[in-house]
């Protein structure tokens, strides 16, 4: 177990310049396209901290969490738990590293089989990951567990289709939290929830964050919800890192293009939060097809000739990382 | 562990959301079932059929196979020069056409029955396989389900019967390899919409293997186009056995085999109707109830026909 | 006048003994050039509302209302085939889904005609002509090759576009949005928000925008109604009805966004879930999961009346300081009802 234990000075969870590449058949007779789904993305996670990743759909958030859960392994790059690459660990310390980071997704109706009794769905991972654990041990961990995340034991005999969005989503929880994991990858967790629901569930995540000290890896869209909840935020575009750094800097006071786009598109309910300025332009360029230099540089307002030619990489300005040419002048 | 609610968990559970219940997805299912005429018919004929399938023994007046020399092609009572002892008549060598036909439903149900089972198990057994691995597997098993699909059904099947040589067990053998490819193509299909739900996910990041997500994770889920299938299959597997028995490669006689019974009457067309129609009567009957069920299952079943 | 009038609109489902009641007595009327936002959680009948306005709800459904009518006309009495002329060229809707709004089939340009060609008429060069027009109005780069793409080559936006382009093709009076940018990220929903109040604005149309999203309403509408579990529960206008709401739902609904909650660790939160078809409470349908209710409110149901100006559908609006007024002498507003 020694690669589960923490280290001092090393991070919980860490990934090394992660890509992912696919390979997209464009039909007979021509070659096949790529995509960079994922090109190029590192990070750092510390204990019972919460890394919000933003950006909109086709940015590549949801490919990192397929990733940072093992379900695809990435075209290049490392992902290290506690300073130990996944990629070099026996199959059985794999399955070790599975039990460590854990994934709730954003459907509430789709990721909970219907055919199962939600006593089944919570002790299947228990099942396959505690052999040690018997019959009635494992029963009394699926209750403890529901009981976590407030769903009344008596449900342990009930299918999916009984419990109200808000209900699944706890059930969900419960299912990534019954093997006591690091990391919890939520992939829009709130996002199909009504706001009241959606309160009483993003309650719920940080009471447990709390309590069993785990870390989340939080995809969404919504910037508000992120700006509640996460500690860094980084703000992603076409596969790459735009910007990233802590929550209050960046919503105080966005460097990225993008990001300042994101923030001033979002509606505010507040007449006195409202920034007033022109929508962005344009929609996402295809990742089949991804413009030269930036990515963003067809939408940017600040775009120059160099932007169109030369690729910024990530580099430090005033405390945070942002991939942008002219961060001095915009700032 | 130790259980504690934590504090938001509190105002959930102030409410009691039992009080009213949705019904439970059998009920659901059932009650849709109901309101559909045709399919509720079906089932009661099917029911009936059973029922005379099960105690064909206690039922029928005589043995399906003892000959009576003294009543040869006997009409049936309601018919001048019927012998009162036999009630829808004999045939040409003397045999009850009633209890004939009570012996002939057991068997034509238990080839129904039997021929979906081995299709199912079987089709399923590939069918979750292609889907679920996909690449070349699926490549090879669905393009050799193809090529039998390509072929007429029952020439297939003769072609199968002719092999294996003819009677009863060999034409059953036949029309399940016939049948085969339905289940495959139905239970591939299922799978692969149920492949990209995230629930199948979930489970992958718990860890489950390959034969669990299979077969306990996600065929569960594929089972309602399945059930109608294998009922419409039922019907189908009738027919086909019949046709074969009238062709002379299914049930041998003296065995009363309805579509076997048809074949010995095809002589007698012109003179003794009563033995050739009402072993059809029985097929059609018999195929139109499980087609009935059949269409209103899928009625039920399909989520995208409620409401 | 008001173009759009509908008063105690109400839509049942299920038997006729036990209905279930998707939409409960709502009133509200929508003006020339005004935008009208009905927001609310899922179950809230805000959609089944408007699907009732277009004639759209099927049989099982029963729709009624005191009176529904367009720019005087009432929809409820008219002959079938009128309201329908009435409800494709003068009242058009868009929904949440632009994918599924438009048929795979067809290029985008033989979508946008044929929709002319049902309401408007024309050659077949005029009406080409007034295709590009459109479509060079909702903003679609590059018109003259996007006209013969097919759904599938667009992006969400562009369909959303799309759809807009055709709800628009026979210059509606009212346009029904209902979630126009719920499948649509950030920085697209501020374009297609922009663009639809900008076409709101030329023609004078009016608006009915139906969303979940409390901030996107608060900012592009005139007049907001907050509806819950079918019922209308508040309506006012948009820039007092979230600074002082009168109604505890929406103080609730308020409280519990993120972005109120800035600062703070917890989320404050609405107890339990929207009843649904099987749970409707007796009394008031907010009573078991709202902080102020009483005795009364469990018992009994309280009607719409106007408070300061604003419909609210509650024994004891909220002051200016969020505080329940006559909650002390109860008797009072109990006779009311």
């Amino acid at each position: 177990m020694s690669f589960l234990d923490s280290k001092p000075g090393v991070p919980l969870l860490e990934s090394d310049d992660l890509v992912r590449h696919y390979e997209v058949n464009r039909g007979l007779g021509k070659p096949n396209a790529t995509v960079k789904a994922l090109d190029g993305v590192s990070f750092t996670l510390e204990s019972k901290k919460t890394l919000a990743v933003v950006g909109e759909s086709g940015c590549g958030k949801s490919t990192l969490g397929r990733q940072l859960t093992l379900i695809e392994k990435p075209s290049a790059g490392q992902l290290k738990i506690n300073g130990d690459a996944v990629g070099d660990l026996s199959d059985k310390d794999a399955k070790m590293f599975r039990r460590t980071v854990q994934m709730i997704f954003q459907n509430p109706y789709g990721s909970l089989n219907p055919r199962k009794k939600v006593g089944q769905i919570l002790g299947e991972p228990v099942l396959l990951n505690m052999d040690h654990l018997g019959r009635k041990e494992r029963e009394e961990r699926v209750r403890d567990t529901m009981a976590k995340v407030g769903l009344r034991p008596e449900f342990y005999n009930r299918y999916p289709h009984m419990f109200s969005g808000g209900q699944r989503q706890r059930i969900s929880i419960a299912r990534a939290l019954i093997l006591e994991p690091k990391v919890i990858v939520a992939d829009e967790p709130v996002s199909a929830l009504d706001v009241s629901v959606q309160a009483q569930v993003l309650n719920l995540m940080m009471d447990l964050q709390e309590e069993m000290n785990v870390a989340y890896v939080f995809i969404s869209h919504d910037l508000s919800v992120v700006r509640h909840i996460a500690d860094d935020v980084m703000v992603m575009y076409l596969g790459r890192v735009a910007e990233k750094g802590p929550t209050e800097e960046i919503f105080a006071k966005p460097l990225h293009p993008y990001t300042r786009a994101l923030l001033a598109s979002a509606p505010k309910i507040d007449p006195t939060h409202r920034v007033k300025s022109e929508p962005l332009t344009g929609e996402l360029p295809s990742p089949i097809n991804p413009p030269s230099g930036c990515a963003f540089h067809k939408r940017c307002p600040f775009a120059t000739e160099e932007c169109a030619k030369v690729r910024p990489e990530l580099r430090m300005f005033e405390g945070r990382e942002v991939a942008c040419h002219r961060v001095e002048e915009i700032a | 562990m130790t259980s504690q609610n934590t504090p938001s968990t509190a105002p959930e559970d102030a409410i009691d959301e039992t009080m009213g219940k949705p019904p439970s997805p059998f009920m659901e299912t059932w009650n849709y079932f109901r309101k559909n005429r045709g399919a509720y018919v079906g089932l009661i004929v099917i029911a009936i059929i059973l029922f005379v399938a099960a105690f064909a023994d206690v039922i029928s007046p005589y043995d399906p196979i003892l000959q009576d020399r003294t009543a040869f092609l006997k009409p049936p009572i309601w018919m001048d020069g019927a012998d009162p002892r036999y009630i829808l008549g004999t045939d040409a060598v003397g045999r009850d056409i009633l209890s004939r036909l009570i012996h002939g439903a057991q068997l034509s149900v238990s080839i129904g029955v039997f021929v979906v089972i081995a299709s199912m198990i079987a089709g399923i057994m590939l069918g979750v396989t292609a889907g679920y691995f996909r690449g070349w597997i699926e490549v090879g098993i669905m393009r050799l389900m193809d090529t039998m699909l390509a072929l007429p059904s029952l020439i297939m099947a003769m072609a199968i019967v002719a092999i294996l040589g003819p009677g009863l067990e060999n034409a059953m053998l036949a029309i399940a390899i016939v049948q085969l490819p339905h289940y495959v193509r139905l239970s591939r299909a299922s799978v692969v919409t149920e492949l990209n739900k995230e629930y199948v996910i979930a489970s992958q990041i718990a860890g489950a293997g390959h034969m669990r997500q299979m077969f306990i994770n996600i065929l569960p889920n594929c089972m309602a186009p399945l059930i109608v299938q294998g009922t419409l299959g039922i019907s189908s597997a009738i027919l086909d056995a019949a046709a074969l028995g009238f062709l002379g490669l299914g049930a041998q006689p003296p065995l009363p085999e309805w579509g076997t019974m048809l074949a010995e009457a095809r002589e007698f067309v012109g003179s003794a109707w009563w033995v050739i129609t009402f072993p059809g009567l029985c097929i059609l009957v018999t195929v139109l109830a499980f087609n009935l069920m059949g269409d209103g299952l899928r009625d039920a079943l399909d989520p995208k026909m409620k409401r | 006048m008001a173009l759009l009038e509908v008063k105690n609109l109400t839509v049942e489902f299920g038997s006729e003994d036990k209905p279930f009641r998707a939409v409960d007595s709502v009133s509200y009327s929508v003006d020339r050039g005004e935008v009208l936002g009905i927001v609310g959680e899922s179950g809230s009948g805000k959609s089944v509302s408007s699907l009732a306005i277009m004639g759209l709800i099927d049989f099982p459904g029963r729709v009624t209302a005191d009176s529904l009518t367009f720019d005087g006309q009432d929809l409820l009495t008219m002959a079938p085939s009128k309201r329908r002329a009435i409800t494709g060229k003068d009242i058009a809707m868009i929904f949440q889904d632009p994918m599924s709004a438009l048929n795979p089939c067809f290029t985008v340009e033989a979508q946008i005609m044929e929709a002319l060609k049902v309401h408007e008429g024309g050659s077949k060069k005029q009406r080409r002509e007034r295709t590009l027009d459109l479509i060079n109005q909702v903003g679609i780069p590059d018109p003259k090759s996007r006209m013969t793409a097919y759904p599938h080559q667009l992006s969400g936006g562009m369909s959303q576009r799309v759809v807009i382009a055709m709800a628009i093709a026979c210059q509606p009076r009212l346009l029904i949005a209902d979630e126009p940018t719920t499948a649509l990220d950030v920085t697209i929903q501020a374009q297609i928000i922009d663009l639809l109040l900008k076409l709101q604005e030329d023609s004078d149309m009016g608006l009915l925008l139906i969303t979940h999203d409390l901030a996107l309403v608060s900012e592009a509408a005139n007049r907001i109604q907050v509806m819950y579990a079918g019922q209308l529960f508040e309506s006012g206008p948009a820039d007092s009805i979230f600074t002082a709401p009168r109604h505890p739902y929406t103080q609730a609904l308020l409280e519990a966004l993120p972005e109120r909650s800035v600062g703070r660790d917890r989320l404050s939160t609405i107890p339990g879930v929207v009843p649904g078809q099987y749970d409707r409470p007796k009394g008031c349908l907010l009573a078991p999961r709202c902080r102020y209710a009483n005795d009364h409110c469990v018992a009994s149901q309280p009607e719409v009346t106007d408070f300061n100006g604003r419909d609210v559908r509650c024994f004891y609006p909220l002051d200016d300081q969020g505080l329940p007024t006559g909650q002390t002498n109860s008797q009072n507003v109990g006779e009311t009802v």
